[in-house]
C-alpha cells in the first residue's frame, strides 16, 4: 500500500495551505481583479518611466543660466538648437550609430556559428563548455571587463608583449574607435548567442538533411534554409545588441579614454561634469528618439511577426 | 556481385539498388546488422519492422546522411558510400516531412531544381507539372502552414520527385496521419510510383501498408533483415517465427518434434499432439527439436459441435473467454481444455454465423498445413 506521504506529496500540502491563505486574504469574488493586479507592477514601472521622461522633456526646455547656474524660468528650444548646431554632437551621434551598426553586424556574424555549434553538437561536453565560456564573462560585469582589456591591450600589456616576441614595435591598441568596437562586440556576443540559440533550436535537423538530399551543399543549405529560418532570432538578437551598444557607456568611456564618446557619455558629461541639466536632457531625448526610430525601422522592414510574437505567423 | 542485370525473373530488369553486407554500429550497438538486398529498377520495396529495428538507419545510409560502418551500397551499379547526399540522385520524403516553412508550395518544389542547377527557364513548367501530378496544381502559392496535413504530404512527394531521382525513399511519412487519410495516401503513393516508374523504398511499421503498396517486402527486426519476399509470400510463408508473429494475428504452439513425414511434422505441445507443416523458407526440423507452430487467427474455425468442423483435421474443445465484435469480423479468445492455452480466432462474416458468447463451450478446428513449423 502507498503511504499517505507519497500519495499526497508534501509540496501539494504546502500549496493547499497557501491557497487557503490566499482565499482568506483575497476572497473568490475578487478573483476577476486578479489579472489586473498581476499587471499592476508592470504598469507602475512604465508609468514611472513616463513621468521621468516628462520631467526630462521639461528640463530640456530650460537653458542653464551661466551666471546663477540655475535653469531659466521660461520655456525655450535653445538647448536643441545648440545641440543641432554643434558639429561635435553630430559627430558623437554618427559615431554611436555607426558603432552600434558595426557591432551588431560583427556580433551576429560571430555569434551565429557559436550558437549553431552549441545547439547542434552531439557532444554534451562541448555544449557545456561553450555554455560556461559564454556565461563566465556575465559574472564579471562590463566595467571590470573593460578594465581587463586595458591591462591586456595597454602599452605594456600582454598583447604588446606578445607582439614584441615576433619583433613588432609596441602598438597603441587602446583609446581608439576599433578598441571601443572590439570591447563592445566582446561584451555583446553572449547576448547575441543566447538570443540566437532558441531560433536555431527551432530548426529541425531533418530540414537540413532534406536540403542536402535535394541537392544543396552546406553553404547553400546555410544561405537558402538555415539563415532565412533563423530570421526571428537574428532580428531579436540584432535589436538587443543594437540598442544596448547604441546606448552603451562603459566601453566608450574606458576603452575610448574620453576620445571616443558615444551619446551616453556626452549625456553623462552634461549632467555630471558641466551640470547643464537642460542640455543633458535634450541629448537624452535625442538618444531616445534615435533609438526608437531605429527599432521602428527594423520592425517595419522585418515585421514584428518575425520575433515570433503574437498568434499569427507572418 | 554487383551485376546490372538479374536473369532469374521473367523480364530482365536492371538492379537499381544493391545493399551489400551493410553494418551500422553506434558505440558497439548494432543498429543495422549485415543487411543485404537487391532491388530491381521500378520496383516498390517496403521495409517493415517494429520501432527501433533499424529501418531509418538503413534508409539514411542509402540517402547518404550516414556512412555505413562497413559494407557498400550501389545505386545503378555505382558504389555511393563516398558520395554526400547532395551528390546522390535520391529523393526522400521524411518522417516529419521537413518542408521549408519560409517558402511556398511551388518554391519548395522548385528548390531541388535550383540546387541541382536545372535550366532556369524550364523550372516553372516542371514545378507545375509535378504539383499537378500530386493534385495540388492550384495551391502553388500557398505557404506550407496554409496547407492541410494531406496537402503537405503531397508537396513533400512532389519535392522529392521533381528532379527525377534514380531512387525515392519514404521514411514513414504517413505515420502521423489519421487512418482514412493514411490509406488514401498509400494508394496515392502507389499511383504516382506506377505512373513515374521510379524505384521506391518505403519504410513503415504498418503491416497493412507494407502488404497493400509494395511489390516486395523486407521484414527487419533488431537490425537484421528477416525476410525479403513478395507481400503474399511474406504473409503466406513467413521465413521465421518473428515474421509470422509480426504480420497478422498469430497463435504460437510451443512443442517438441515427435516425428516428421514429408512436409508434415507431428509435435507435442503440453499433453497434446499437433500436426504442422514445415516450409522451405524455414527448413525441416529434426526429431525431438524444440519447435513452434504458428497458426493465423483467421485459419481457425469455430462451431458449437465437432461435426460442423468436419473439414478440419485438428479439432479441440474450448471455452470462449473473450469476444470482440469488429464489424466485418468477430475476434474471439478461447481457452483450450485443461492446459489453459489461449487461442485467438477470427470469425469472418459473423452475420451469417452464430455470435458466440463469453463462457460458451465451443469446438475449434484447423488444418495441419496452416500450422507453420519454425525452430524455437
Ligand atoms: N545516431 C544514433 N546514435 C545512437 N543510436 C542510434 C542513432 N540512430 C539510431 N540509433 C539506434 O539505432 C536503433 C535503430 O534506430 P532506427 O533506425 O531509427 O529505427 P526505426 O527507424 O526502425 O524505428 C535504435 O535503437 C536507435 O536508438
Ligand atoms: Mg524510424
Amino acid at each position: 500500500m502507498r503511504s499517505y506521504r507519497t500519495a499526497y506529496p508534501f509540496r501539494w500540502r504546502v500549496m493547499d495551505t497557501l491557497e487557503m491563505l490566499a482565499r482568506v486574504l483575497w476572497p473568490n469574488r475578487f478573483s476577476g481583479a486578479v489579472p489586473y493586479l498581476m499587471l499592476a507592477p508592470a504598469v507602475l514601472l512604465v508609468l514611472l518611466l513616463v513621468i521621468g521622461m516628462a520631467q526630462i522633456a521639461d528640463s530640456s526646455l530650460h537653458v542653464l543660466d551661466r551666471s546663477t547656474f540655475l535653469p531659466s524660468a521660461d520655456f525655450t528650444l535653445a538647448n536643441y538648437q545648440t545641440a543641432l548646431r554643434q558639429p561635435l554632437y553630430w559627430m558623437i551621434i554618427w559615431r554611436s550609430l555607426l558603432g552600434a551598426a558595426v557591432v551588431t553586424l560583427l556580433s551576429l556574424i560571430f555569434a551565429f556559428p557559436y550558437a549553431y555549434l552549441m545547439v547542434r553538437t552531439p557532444s554534451a561536453l562541448l555544449r557545456k563548455f561553450l555554455l560556461i565560456a559564454l556565461f563566465l564573462p556575465f559574472f564579471i560585469g562590463q566595467v571590470v571587463r573593460a578594465y581587463g582589456w586595458l591591462i591586456i591591450l595597454g602599452n605594456q600589456g600582454v598583447m604588446n608583449e606578445m607582439l614584441g616576441w615576433v619583433g613588432i614595435e609596441p602598438q597603441r591598441l587602446l583609446f581608439n574607435y576599433p578598441a571601443v568596437l572590439f570591447g563592445l562586440v566582446q561584451y555583446m556576443l553572449p547576448f547575441a548567442v543566447l538570443m540566437l540559440a532558441p531560433a536555431i533550436t527551432a530548426i529541425p535537423e531533418e530540414i537540413e538533411s532534406a536540403a542536402s538530399s535535394l541537392g544543396a551543399n552546406w553553404w547553400r543549405t546555410f544561405t537558402h534554409v538555415i539563415l532565412p529560418m533563423s530570421k526571428p532570432g537574428l532580428v531579436g538578437a540584432g535589436l538587443v545588441v543594437l540598442t544596448l551598444s547604441l546606448t552603451d557607456f562603459a566601453m566608450p568611456a574606458v576603452l575610448g579614454g574620453g576620445s571616443q564618446d558615444f551619446i551616453a557619455n556626452a549625456i553623462y558629461d552634461q549632467f555630471f561634469r558641466t551640470s547643464d541639466q537642460g542640455m543633458g536632457a535634450a541629448l537624452t531625448l535625442f538618444l531616445v528618439g534615435i533609438g526608437s526610430l531605429v527599432v521602428g525601422v527594423i520592425f517595419t522592414v522585418f515585421g514584428a511577426g518575425t520575433l515570433a510574437m503574437g498568434r499569427g505567423k507572418k | 556481385m554487383t551485376g546490372m542485370t538479374k536473369s532469374d525473373g521473367k523480364q530482365k530488369a536492371a538492379v537499381a539498388v544493391s545493399v551489400q553486407n551493410v553494418n551500422m554500429t553506434f558505440d558497439g550497438f548494432h543498429a543495422v546488422d549485415s543487411a543485404s538486398f537487391d532491388l530491381d529498377q521500378g520496383r516498390f520495396l517496403t521495409i517493415l519492422g517494429p520501432s527501433g529495428s533499424g529501418k531509418t538507419t538503413l534508409l539514411r545510409m542509402i540517402a547518404g546522411f550516414q556512412k555505413p560502418s562497413s559494407g557498400e551500397i550501389f545505386i545503378n551499379g555505382a558504389p555511393v558510400s563516398a558520395a554526400p547526399p547532395h551528390k546522390r540522385s535520391v529523393g526522400m520524403v521524411f518522417q516529419k516531412l521537413a518542408l521549408f516553412p519560409h517558402m511556398t508550395a511551388a518554391e519548395n518544389v522548385a528548390f531541388p531544381l535550383k540546387m541541382r542547377r536545372f535550366d532556369a527557364t524550364t523550372i516553372p513548367e516542371r514545378v507545375q507539372r509535378y504539383l499537378d501530378l500530386v493534385q495540388l496544381g492550384s495551391y502553388a502559392d500557398r505557404r506550407i502552414h496554409q496547407l492541410s496535413g494531406g496537402q503537405q504530404q503531397r508537396v513533400a512527394i512532389a519535392r522529392a520527385l521533381v528532379f527525377e531521382p534514380d531512387l525515392l525513399l519514404l521514411d514513414e511519412p504517413l505515420a502521423a496521419l489519421d487512418r482514412k487519410l493514411r490509406e488514401e495516401m498509400q494508394l496515392e503513393f502507389r499511383r504516382i510510383q506506377r505512373e513515374l516508374g521510379v524505384t521506391t523504398i518505403n519504410v513503415t511499421h504498418d503491416q497493412r501498408e507494407a502488404l497493400v503498396v509494395s511489390d516486395e517486402v523486407v521484414v527487419m527486426d533488431k537490425g537484421r533483415i528477416q525476410q525479403m519476399a513478395s507481400p503474399t509470400a511474406t504473409y503466406r510463408t513467413p521465413a521465421n517465427a518473428f515474421v509470422a508473429g509480426f504480420i497478422g494475428v498469430t497463435n504460437f504452439l510451443n512443442g517438441t518434434v515427435k516425428s516428421t513425414a514429408g512436409q508434415e511434422v507431428i509435435f507435442a505441445a503440453g499433453e497434446r499432439e499437433f500436426i504442422g507443416h514445415w516450409s522451405a523458407a524455414a527448413g525441416a526440423p529434426t526429431v525431438s527439436a524444440n519447435v513452434v507452430g504458428a497458426l493465423r487467427a483467421e485459419q481457425v474455425r469455430m462451431a458449437t459441435s465437432a461435426d460442423e468442423l468436419g473439414q478440419c483435421r485438428t479439432v479441440l474443445s474450448a471455452a470462449v473467454t473473450d469476444a470482440i465484435f469488429e464489424g466485418e469480423r468477430t475476434a474471439y479468445e478461447v481457452t483450450v481444455g485443461m492446459d489453459g492455452n489461449i487461442i485467438r480466432v477470427f470469425d469472418h462474416d459473423p452475420a451469417a454465423h452464430k455470435q458466440f458468447g463469453i463462457g460458451e463451450a465451443v469446438f475449434i478446428g484447423w488444418n495441419p498445413q496452416d500450422v507453420m513449423i519454425y525452430p524455437n
